[in-house]
């Protein structure tokens, strides 16, 4: 699963702008990057121009996911994905960027050539793996390993047992013998002098 | 004609069938028969100065009483289910009733919380009431024994009926799921005006409508009915439940474990003791062996002592003759 690009538009006024965008075009040849990266900002400024304010949106076409989501602050995020990127996931660094963002730049900054957001780029790798990226299936991802350790131990405890209860009988059997052993001294200590 | 008096007859009678009747029908029915027959004995007994178990009488058919609506509630509770299990058991993909299905759990789940406090109190009550019958008393408690085993095989049952649910709803997401993404993987399916799904759909929570654009040009639009209308913040919950139910499965995985380790305390608590006992009995048995070779050697000195002084005698008397 890989996530294709981020973009950033402002839809106020009617007009989208794009404000910041990132892309990851490392899965298509060199020649055509170019001609690809024109259709991707084409796609993500026509989606952002249909989805209202305080919705979202995904779009699927020919195995890329384009996840839109608009706020009513007059911003609009969109993520091109391909189709195996869990939904929730993409929604969810949707909300982070777009907060990240509205923190950083005020509404008199959305000017679209002075705006520097390192930080897209950087969530963007990050985000190629959505298991290490999202808390919480990084946390569901923890839990089913510690289930599975869990398990191996509880597994390991019964062995444990079995060898125990052998302990137990072996030391029994000592224990026994050693009695033996004890009586067979005592008696011939006691037994008649020797001569 | 002079009228005779054979109320005492009658009430002999009375007697006589009722220990009868108790015998045969071992129960329920009798002490019913009993209900409908206590009235008018007590009436009778009471105008002629005879009390037949006055106070105990009232207890038995209250207990009886109790415990068949106790037992007639068991049984609405069993039909109800098996309306569940057939609802639950249904494997259309678009007929599914959920608040139907969800609501008739939810009253079973209530249902069957109230009959347990209900056979609570009647254990209570059994136990508070005591009398010197024993067998009386063993019926009593077989009585609450059995309604507690019928309870108990219905909850069983529900069980099993909300597990089939959850199967199905489980196959028929993935059926659904198939369904959508061979619709998708069609260029020519699109979707209805996003506008009108739009205002159709809209909730104070953002909506995610689910639509394929026709990239090439917009063409003739039509409704596509398998969609399901994911809402994002359902599936935040959805995960989240189910990172919670993860983490009490691992609860009581942890418990499980502290139990069984607490149980082989006591295993090994007994091979502690036992090589305890090996270790006195070995040290016993070298001290034994010590005084043995102590006495042997000490034997064997006094052996030679003595057969020396033999000999030395022995040489004397050679010597001397």
């Amino acid at each position: 699963m890989k996530i294709y690009s981020l973009t950033i538009f402002s839809t106020e006024n009617d007009a989208v702008v794009n404000l910041a965008g990132e892309h990851d075009l490392s899965g298509f040849g060199f020649f055509q990057r170019n001609s690809v990266q024109e259709f991707l900002t084409f796609f993500s400024k026509t989606v952002a121009e249909r989805t209202k304010p305080g919705q979202r949106q995904s779009v699927e076409e020919n195995n890329y996911v384009f996840y839109a989501y608009s706020r009513t602050e007059g911003l609009a995020g969109i993520m091109i994905c391909d189709n195996e990127y869990p939904q929730r996931v993409a929604f969810s660094l949707l909300n982070k960027i777009l907060d990240e963002f509205l923190i950083k730049f005020p509404r008199d900054k959305w000017i679209p050539q002075s705006i520097v957001f390192p930080e897209l780029k950087n969530y963007l790798i990050k985000y190629q793996d959505p298991k290490q990226a999202d808390q919480i299936v990084k946390v569901q991802t923890q839990l089913d390993e510690t289930k599975l350790v869990m398990n191996k131990t509880i597994e390991t405890l019964l062995q444990r047992g079995e060898k125990l209860e052998d302990l137990i009988d072996r030391s029994q059997e000592i224990s026994f013998q050693s009695k033996a052993f004890y009586k067979q001294a005592k008696k011939t200590n006691s037994c008649c002098s020797i001569s | 004609m002079s009228l005779k008096d054979r109320t005492s007859e009658f009430h002999s009678a009375v007697e006589s069938i009722r220990s009868r009747s108790i015998s045969q029908t071992g129960g329920f029915k009798a002490r019913n028969n009993l209900e409908h027959r206590r009235p008018l004995l007590d009436n009778h007994s009471n105008s002629n100065g005879k009390i037949i178990n006055g106070t105990n009488g009232m207890n038995k058919s209250e207990f009886a009483r109790m415990a068949g609506a106790i037992g007639n509630d068991i049984n609405i509770m069993a039909t109800k289910l098996q309306k569940l299990t057939k609802l639950a058991k249904r494997k259309t993909l678009f007929d599914d009733r959920p608040v139907e299905i969800s609501e008739l759990t939810y009253i079973i789940k209530q249902d069957i919380a109230k009959l347990n406090k209900q056979i609570a109190l009647l254990q209570q009550y059994v136990r508070d009431h005591k009398k010197n019958n024993t067998q009386a008393n063993e019926h009593s408690s077989n009585v609450v024994v059995m309604l507690q085993s019928k309870l108990a095989n219905t909850s069983m049952n529900f069980k099993d009926v909300l597990e089939i649910r959850t199967q199905n709803m489980k196959a028929s997401k993935d059926r659904r799921e198939q369904f959508m993404f061979s619709n998708n993987q069609q260029a020519n399916i699109t979707e209805a005006n996003s506008p009108l799904y739009n205002t159709q759909k809209r909730n104070e929570q953002n909506n995610k409508d689910f639509l394929a654009l026709d990239m090439s040009t917009g063409q003739a639009q039509q409704l596509q009915l398998m969609e399901r209308q994911d809402n994002y913040i359902e599936s935040r919950a959805t995960a989240i439940e189910s990172i919670e139910s993860t983490i009490a499965e691992l609860g009581n995985i942890f418990q499980q474990l502290a139990q069984m380790v607490s149980e082989q305390r006591e295993t090994v608590q007994r091979i502690d003791a036992n090589t305890d006992d090996i270790q006195m009995h070995v040290e016993g048995a070298q001290k034994e062996l010590l005084k043995y070779y102590a006495s042997i050697s000490s034997n064997r000195w006094l052996l030679i002592k003595i057969f020396a002084v033999i000999i030395f005698f022995f040489l004397v008397f050679v010597l001397v003759t």
